[in-house]
C-alpha cells in the first residue's frame, strides 16, 4: 500500500497518518496483516465518521459505470491503488482529509465515484503545499497511533 | 441494489472537524482512539478507505 510506503514522508511533515475502515477491529487487524503495513487502522463499522467527513454512497453507475472501471485501471496502473476485499457497505465510498490542530480541515478529497481515490502522492503534495499551524515536533503519544 | 445510491450525491466535506472531533472508535487492537486526539498535537491526515481487503 503507497500510503504505508509513504508513511515517512507523512512523518516528515509533520502529520499523523491514520487510516479508518468500515468493519470491526479483528478486520483491521487482518488488513494490516495481509497488507503488510504498520499504520494505525480504526474500525468504523457504523460509519459514523464516514457520515460526519461527508462521504458519499455511490450509484450502481458510479460503481461499476464503463468510465469508472476504466479511470479505476488507470489509477491502478499510475498509482497502484487497488481495490481490496469486500466488507462493511459496498456502496460506501471513502477520501482523505488534513485536519489541523485548531480543528480545521485544511484540505480533503472525499470520493465521488469508485475511481475517484486520493493517492498517497495527492495527500503528501497538499500537506507540503499547506501551511501547517503545528511544528513537526513530537507531542504525548496517544494510544495505539 | 446492494446499499447503492439511487441518486447520485455529492460528497460533502466540512471546513472543520467538529463532528468528528468527539468521536471514538476502535483501533485494530481494541484499544478506543478519541478522534480529537489524533490532531491534539500535530496535523493529521485521516484516509477512509472504501474496504479493507
Amino acid at each position: 500500500m503507497q500510503l504505508h510506503r509513504d508513511r515517512a514522508s507523512f512523518a516528515e511533515a509533520g502529520a499523523r497518518l491514520v487510516l479508518i475502515g468500515q468493519a470491526t477491529p479483528p478486520h483491521a487487524a487482518h488488513f494490516r496483516r495481509t497488507q503488510g503495513i504498520d499504520l494505525p487502522v480504526l474500525a468504523d463499522a457504523e460509519r459514523l465518521t464516514y457520515k460526519a467527513a461527508g462521504a458519499k454512497v455511490a450509484t450502481m453507475d458510479e460503481l461499476l459505470g464503463p468510465l469508472v472501471v476504466a479511470k479505476g485501471v488507470m489509477a491502478i496502473a499510475k498509482h497502484g491503488v487497488f481495490q481490496g476485499r469486500t466488507i462493511g457497505d459496498f456502496a460506501q465510498l471513502g477520501g482523505a482529509m488534513i485536519i489541523d490542530i485548531d480543528g480545521t480541515i485544511i484540505w480533503s478529497h472525499m470520493s465521488e465515484d469508485a475511481s475517484d481515490i486520493a493517492s498517497a502522492v495527492h495527500i503528501l503534495a497538499a500537506l507540503q503545499s499547506n501551511r501547517l499551524s503545528a511544528p513537526a515536533r513530537p507531542g504525548p503519544a496517544v494510544d495505539g497511533v | 441494489m446492494f446499499g447503492t445510491a439511487t441518486e447520485r450525491q455529492h460528497a460533502s466535506p466540512p471546513r472543520r472537524a467538529d463532528e468528528l472531533v468527539d468521536i471514538t472508535l476502535p483501533d485494530h487492537e481494541g484499544r478506543v482512539v478519541r478522534l480529537g486526539d489524533l490532531w491534539r498535537d500535530r496535523p493529521a491526515v485521516l484516509v477512509w478507505l472504501r474496504h479493507y481487503g
